[in-house]
């Protein structure tokens, strides 16, 4: 098998003493001593109280925490609760740590729990963060039982939003995916997320774990699999998501080229899914497809704007070579008007990000400046988006992200123009 | 006198002759050699374009920010660059191998002097253009660092890296070739130094407000309030 070849010996004879399973939970760490204590409590009452028959394991994949985060996984006994009521677990549940490497990568972690998915042949697996700091045993169970039950083979999560956050995956990552892959996932890059045995097994045989893109966030990639592979895909709605206090999450610089590199390089690796595509997948969401709650101010975003102009002043050459001159001139326009006139349109931002994709594809410079080259305009993007909004409810913002999805959509012949055309 | 002379003549012309006799053998020599070698240096030379555009070293050098800088020199791919350089370095080899052939009296020390050179100026330009990528690579990315976390005068910063690795490339691709030695360290040390220098004069005082605000930022306890933009994701 593939994975006799990267997993430890230990690990292995850890996974042999356990069997077979039915569910598998998998929790990647890196210090995370004071949550995963917690984390781990919710996860084992959410089986107890779920999945009472089934032959479950938690897997705790740690990527060299200096703290006492793997004392913790393995100190804490497995107990029933006082306050649990009715049927609970008739089953052990099989608990596994292992170190995986010395420094933390998200897809070498998931490398590890999808081999262990498919040598305990588990029918059903979900991936659960140490770091959501409000994670309810609801949200496990709603990552696993599409899976389990209703034979999906991909579950991401939906979650509740304020009105401005998590504007990366609503104005550049679900439209794009959307009118690229047909993929209508709108968390493609999430914390947690559900999966199925068989699409583990195909996802292990790709050659492709120790690539930068895949070692950062491999989650978006299994999505695209499934989706190229005609699996099922869902989405469960599993309610607000909380920034944890300790742990605010990758700033702007780092989520794109976390996301959007990564995203970039699905593209190119699996052109031949989205080359020929012109309908979206259909697939099963559980609960509302979108919510977003008419809390929060829009930030101060001053610096924002200033960060752009600079951004681009100072990027031109860079930004010359990606961009075809008309959209460079375009914006090179817009960063000069004053900040109050100032509006980055949606057509504009949709060229942008086409043009990108194909320079990432022509490899115009190195991949991952390129998308560091992003960031300035992502952030007049985001000045723009911020200012139009400031007193948008929900639905005017839902609707204006329905337009830019149509957008998205009707400009992808010209995608596939620059994808094709030669370099000059 | 008349015999004198006629002898002379006589004597001078089968010298030439004789001359000739052997040194026309030697140039045919020289000049098979000569051919021998621009054949070798041409298959050579398309062995090398066929083994790098295998390995794609034209992406490679375009990535790097390499044929950037090639395109504004007017020059060819970097493939096409070090192919031809093959050529050259190679036929040039096949040349002087020849012109040794001929004999004449002086050249041969030259000519085995140039010889000992050849690697060394060989090695002279894979260190320029490692210095070369290197630098545009580097600095590149600490262009777009300081752009994107919003740091004052990016473009010097960058280009202060860019210099301080081109000057340490020349100076080692002169050392390597043995041009002036003692001359080009010093002036290596002189520009550093003095750059250096420079960028700290300019940075303690020039820039006395910057440096207080940046070591606050990044060393003191009571950190600068950090400019906050909405979580991404």
């Amino acid at each position: 098998m593939a994975e006799e070849s990267f997993l430890a010996d230990d690990f292995l004879r850890q996974l042999m003493s356990v069997g077979e399973v039915d569910l598998l939970v998998g929790i990647p760490s890196h210090n995370n001593a004071s949550t995963i204590g917690q984390t781990l409590q919710t996860v084992e009452e959410s089986l107890r109280q779920n999945f009472v028959r089934e032959r479950v394991a938690i897997l705790n994949m740690d990527g060299g925490s200096g703290d006492e985060t793997r004392q913790i996984f393995e100190r804490r006994s497995e107990r029933r609760e006082p306050s649990h009521k009715g049927l609970t677990s008739l089953r052990t549940i099989h608990r596994i740590s292992c170190e995986y490497d010395r420094s933390p990568s998200q897809g070498l972690a998931v490398r590890d729990i999808v081999a262990a998915a498919d040598l305990l042949r588990a029918r059903a697996c979900a991936v659960i963060s140490p770091a959501t700091p409000n994670l309810t045993p609801s949200w496990v169970a709603n990552l696993l039982r599409p899976v389990y039950r209703e034979g999906l083979d991909f579950v991401a999560p939906l979650y509740e939003r304020s009105r401005f956050q998590g504007l990366l995956a609503r104005d550049l990552l679900y439209p794009m995916s959307l009118a690229i892959f047909g993929n209508k996932i709108r968390e493609l890059y999430s914390d947690e997320w559900g999966f199925s045995g068989r699409l583990a097994s195909q996802c292990l045989e790709q050659d492709v774990w120790h690539e930068e893109a895949i070692r950062a966030r491999p989650e978006a990639w299994m999505a695209i699999k499934a989706t190229g592979a005609g699996l099922k895909c869902g989405q469960y709605f599993l309610g607000q998501k909380t920034a944890s206090p300790g742990a605010p999450g990758p700033d702007i610089v780092e989520a794109i080229r976390q996301t959007v590199g990564n995203f970039f390089w699905c593209m190119e690796t699996n052109q031949s899914i989205w080359n020929g595509r012109s309908t979206s997948q259909p697939i099963v969401t559980f609960g509302p497809d979108h919510e977003l709650s008419s809390d929060g101010v829009p930030p101060s975003q001053e610096k924002t704007f200033d960060l752009f102009r600079s951004g681009v002043n100072e990027l031109e050459p860079i930004l010359a070579s990606i961009l075809a001159k008309d959209t460079h001139a375009q914006i090179k326009a817009i960063s000069l008007t004053d900040r109050a006139k100032f509006h980055f349109a949606g057509e504009l931002w949709v060229k942008t990000l086409y043009e990108f994709a194909a320079s990432y594809h022509h490899a115009v410079l190195n991949r991952d400046h390129l998308v560091q080259a992003l960031v300035p305009l992502y952030r007049g993007r985001l000045y723009s988006f911020l200012q139009e909004h400031a007193n948008s409810s929900p639905d005017e913002m839902e609707a204006q992200s329905e337009i830019l999805c149509q957008e998205f959509e009707r400009q992808k012949p010209y995608l596939l123009e620059r994808w094709t055309a030669k370099r000059e | 006198m008349k015999t004198v002379i006629i002898q002379g003549l006589s004597q001078a012309y089968s010298n030439l002759v004789h001359m000739f006799a052997e040194f026309l053998p030697r140039l045919l020599v020289m000049l098979v050699i000569v051919v021998v070698g621009l054949v070798v240096a041409y298959g050579l030379k398309t062995i090398l374009r066929a083994v790098l555009h295998v390995t794609r070293l034209d992406r490679l050098s375009e990535e790097a920010g390499a044929s950037r800088f090639l395109r504004m020199a007017a020059l060819p791919s970097m493939t096409e660059l070090l192919s031809r350089s093959l050529f050259w370095v190679t036929w040039s080899g096949f040349i002087l191998i020849g012109i040794s052939v001929l004999g004449v009296a002086g050249l041969q020390e030259q000519i085995s002097r140039l010889f000992l050179l050849l690697p060394a100026i060989f090695v002279a330009i894979l260190i320029l253009f490692l210095g070369l990528v290197t630098a545009n690579f580097l600095s590149r990315a600490a262009l777009l660092a300081a752009v994107n976390a919003g740091y004052p005068s990016p473009k010097l910063l960058s280009w202060s890296i860019r210099f301080v690795i081109w000057a340490l490339a020349v100076s080692m691709a002169l050392e390597q070739v043995g041009v002036a030695r003692q001359t080009v360290i010093a002036a290596f040390s002189i520009i550093f130094g003095a750059f250096m220098f420079g960028l700290a004069i300019a940075f303690g005082l020039g820039g006395k407000e910057l440096a207080r605000e940046f070591l606050e930022r990044n060393l003191g306890e009571k950190k600068a309030e950090k400019y906050e933009e909405p979580q991404p994701l």
